[in-house]
């Protein structure tokens, strides 16, 4: 335990923070997660990315400099969101783990998993309890390593790899489960969320949202898919886990899959404890797009209607805005934030129903939008101040082709992007309306977002920026050429000084005010 | 991208004589008007026909699968982001990897591919792989997730016409006797569909022109590179880039693809039909 001089940190924290021992993390820091730390994929339970650090304003943001770049050596990019644990920061790309001193960016240790033919598109990051760090594989392995050093405490297998079961998740810690959740939908596999005993790996409990394999719950129609591979967000008054979940499969024959196909495409509540289903919320019933409902979904304490409500905010892949009661599910808003034209209206329950002349065709359809989504994987920020949610937005359109010929398995079907346009766009969490909008390039973007108490939104633009925003109008502040950003970018106060960390490319940046 | 850190920006005076200096010309045939490609007809079959030994084909498979198989899917006829390889014009020109080698050594950062860091025997086991691919799908009759000309085939062309004359406004830029003179003959089928909807892929369409005023009031023209938020390349009449501060130069973009960016929020699927079977047309 380095002892931080900043008079800034108080006696209580620095309290807490003894008697984490030298790398750990109480899970009951996961409820109030110090400013000298982002110990989560999302920073906190909520995930609303927004910190209550105030060094960095509106006015300042201009002069921050680049302190340290950590290059991998590796040529994937970063799209993970890094850990920062007592002055260690911990950053994944598939099959890797680094261990860094967030002070000098030196390497302390780096963790490789052996080779693999498993799927290796990307990998959103760690989490951390106590003294372990947690890494998912490729190959779907769940691998527990000492935070001293990186070595193996133990490694246990999530899925059959085999199936065409891959993971790029960053697990959600709450109490001793570590959730994690698997990606696959090349191949008709069911959906599933796995629960592990974090100090044993012993598995505490599998949630499916299709009927696994022998099942003969007839609910989603024949569907499999309904995979859960992004980091879902907790309450802990209402002991809910908040998780999104994939297409269906085969992805685009919806025929051989007749109904809703619950529960894929949806949100879902879940008791940590038992994995049992305590509600869920469709967002695509009977998707035939590759919709993925996996975005974040954001938990908001703030009025509706005038009334305080625990609230539940997604910009979904499929174009639409859902406000939630996030005690029992109910929808209280469904509006489009991006361009749409796939869906016939809205039903009683705040569902779009999707019209049947926009599924997949043999001659073709265009759809807006495309199949990487009105938004995606990029994690939005909620700023509590104006009540907007900040996401990366593609107004974009594709061509979908679906003939008989094409099957029943895997992706049966072909869809082809035509065009996009990328924004940040400011989201009212009242209305689902536009406050603004800054263009970010053509395509899609790939950043995440950070909003700041003192009205900063970091992001970034398609062809390579970092950039800085002002939260209320959008107007662009600061920027600078890091190459992509992959992920969310994080910020921590350590030794008394707020730091900005965010991956360009295949490299970590640290930036702070002189 | 590194435009800002890497080059500093060269003052408006060098801009304009080194632009002024390039003929109208040669400038713009560096990036060649669409057409002057021979036709690629889908599926382009395999120039130089090769074999592979089944253990290295096997080895390029797992290979193929862990890094190419999330874009171009496992069994490369195309994923979520990445086109059918088994359909590749580049891949039916490939013999030993002498396309697909180079290709995967510097990527395609402008189109989201990136460069792949491989052994000589890596390489050439995803050269096995997917040659078996293309040969596999060739002898079935197609990707399984194939788009065939005769599934486009369900629009009416008087009505495209009339859409592409009046309500598409196409005809304001477009002429069926001068540019799509021939333009069902050199593409067919999905191709014809994707270039009519938004042009892009092989032959690259002619890119945007940036007009600059430069201080005496004269006009410079050349065509765009890279653009962002805080800067804009052009491409010298040596093909090199010049990077400007946005701030530091007057200038204006005429991007013909935003017509077709908008229109793609206009077409029904019938209006898209029709205009693809008037297409067709012209042969």
């Amino acid at each position: 335990m380095r002892l931080l001089p900043s008079l800034g940190i108080g006696f209580g924290f620095c309290v807490a923070a003894l008697a984490q021992g030298v790398n750990g993390v109480d899970p009951k820091d996961l409820l109030h997660p110090p400013p000298d730390s982002w110990l989560t994929y999302h920073g906190d339970y909520s995930g609303r990315r927004h910190t209550s650090l105030t060094e960095i304003t509106p006015e300042n943001v201009g002069q921050l400099k680049q302190v340290w770049r950590f290059q991998t050596g590796r040529n994937p990019s970063i799209k993970a969101t890094p850990i920062l644990v007592n002055g260690i920061l911990y950053i994944t790309t598939p099959d890797n783990l680094w261990a860094i001193d967030a002070r000098t960016a030196k390497e302390l240790w780096h963790y490789e998993h052996p080779k693999n033919d498993a799927f290796h598109i990307g990998h959103r990051g760690a989490a951390v309890y106590k003294d372990t760090v947690y890494l998912t594989t490729p190959d779907c392995h769940l691998v527990a390593l000492n935070a001293k050093d990186g070595t193996v405490k133990w490694n246990i297998v999530i899925a059959d790899s085999s199936k065409g079961y891959w993971s790029s998740n960053a697990p959600l810690i709450v109490g001793n489960h570590v959730l994690v959740g698997i990606s696959g939908d090349f191949d008709n596999l069911p959906g599933q969320l796995k629960s592990i005993d974090a100090d044993t790996g012993k598995t505490q409990w599998i949630f499916y949202t299709t009927p696994p394999p022998g099942g003969t719950e007839p609910e989603s129609g024949g569907a499999t898919g309904g995979q859960m591979w992004m980091t879902g967000t907790y309450d802990p008054l209402l002991n809910l886990v908040y998780v999104g979940s994939g297409n269906p499969t085969p992805v685009l024959n919806g025929k051989v899959r007749p109904g809703d196909n619950p529960w894929t495409c949806s949100i879902i509540a879940l008791n940590p404890d038992t994995g049992k289903l305590v509600w869920g919320f469709q967002v695509s019933p009977h998707d035939t797009h590759d919709w993925d409902a996996s975005e974040v979904p954001v938990l908001v304490d703030a009025d509706f209607n005038g009334e305080p409500r625990k609230l539940l905010l997604q910009a979904s892949r499929n174009g639409y805005f859902f406000v939630l009661d996030r005690t029992n599910g109910k929808n209280l808003l469904t509006a489009p934030y991006a361009t749409v034209n796939w869906a016939k209206g809205i039903d009683t329950t705040g569902r779009p129903i999707p019209n049947p002349a926009k599924e997949p065709s043999k001659d073709g359809v265009l759809i807006a939008p495309n199949e990487s989504g009105a938004t995606n994987y990029r994690s939005p920020s909620f700023d509590p101040k104006t009540g907007m949610l900040i996401v990366s937005v593609q107004d974009g359109y594709g061509i979908y082709f679906f003939k008989p010929e094409h099957g029943t398995y895997g992706w049966a079907g072909a869809d082809y992007g035509v065009a996009g346009r990328a924004f940040l766009r400011a989201i009212d969490y009242k209305t689902g309306k536009t406050i603004w909008d800054h263009p970010i390039g053509d395509g899609a973007g790939t950043a995440g977002v950070l909003t700041t108490d003192t009205g900063v939104t970091f992001s970034g633009d398609v062809p390579g920026n970092l950039m800085a925003f002002r939260t209320s109008d959008g107007a662009t502040l600061w920027h600078a050429a890091i190459g992509k950003v992959g992920n969310g970018p994080i910020t921590y106060r350590l030794d008394g000084k707020q730091y900005l960390v965010v991956g360009g490319g295949s490299s970590l940046y640290a930036f702070a005010l002189p | 991208m590194n435009l800002t850190t890497k080059i500093s920006v060269v003052t408006l005076i060098a801009a304009g004589i080194a632009i002024a200096q390039a003929p109208a010309g040669p400038a713009q045939s560096r990036t060649l008007a669409p057409g002057e490609s021979p036709a690629s007809l889908p599926p382009p079959k395999t120039v130089t026909q090769q074999t592979y030994p089944a253990e290295q084909v096997q080895a390029g498979e797992g290979r193929f699968t862990s890094q190419c198989g999330f874009c171009h899917g496992r069994d490369a006829a195309g994923g979520e982001t990445g086109p059918d390889l088994t359909r590749s014009a580049l891949v039916a020109q490939d013999t030993r990897g002498d396309k697909i080698g180079p290709l995967l050594k510097t990527g395609r950062p402008d189109r989201g591919m990136p460069s792949f860091d491989l052994t000589t025997a890596e390489v050439g086991a995803l050269v096995a792989f997917i040659h078996a691919q293309k040969t596999k799908f060739e002898t079935l009759g197609g990707g399984r997730r194939a788009v065939d000309v005769t599934d486009l085939a369900t629009g009416k062309a008087d009505a495209g016409r009339r859409y592409f004359n009046r309500k598409g406004s196409c005809a304001g830029c477009h002429s069926p006797t001068g540019d799509l003179a021939g333009i069902a003959s050199r593409y067919r089928g999905l191709q014809l569909l994707q270039r009519m909807l938004y042009p892009s892929g092989q032959p690259a369409p002619a890119p945007p022109k940036v007009t600059f005023t430069l201080p005496e009031g004269r006009t410079v023209i050349a065509p765009l590179a890279i653009q962002d938020e805080f800067t804009i390349s052009v491409l010298d009449p040596a093909g090199a880039r010049q990077t400007y501060a946005r701030s530091a130069v007057k200038f204006k973009i005429n991007d013909p693809m935003s017509a077709h960016f908008d229109q793609l929020g206009k077409y029904t699927d019938k209006d898209m039909h029709d205009v693809y079977a008037y297409l067709e047309t012209l042969k």
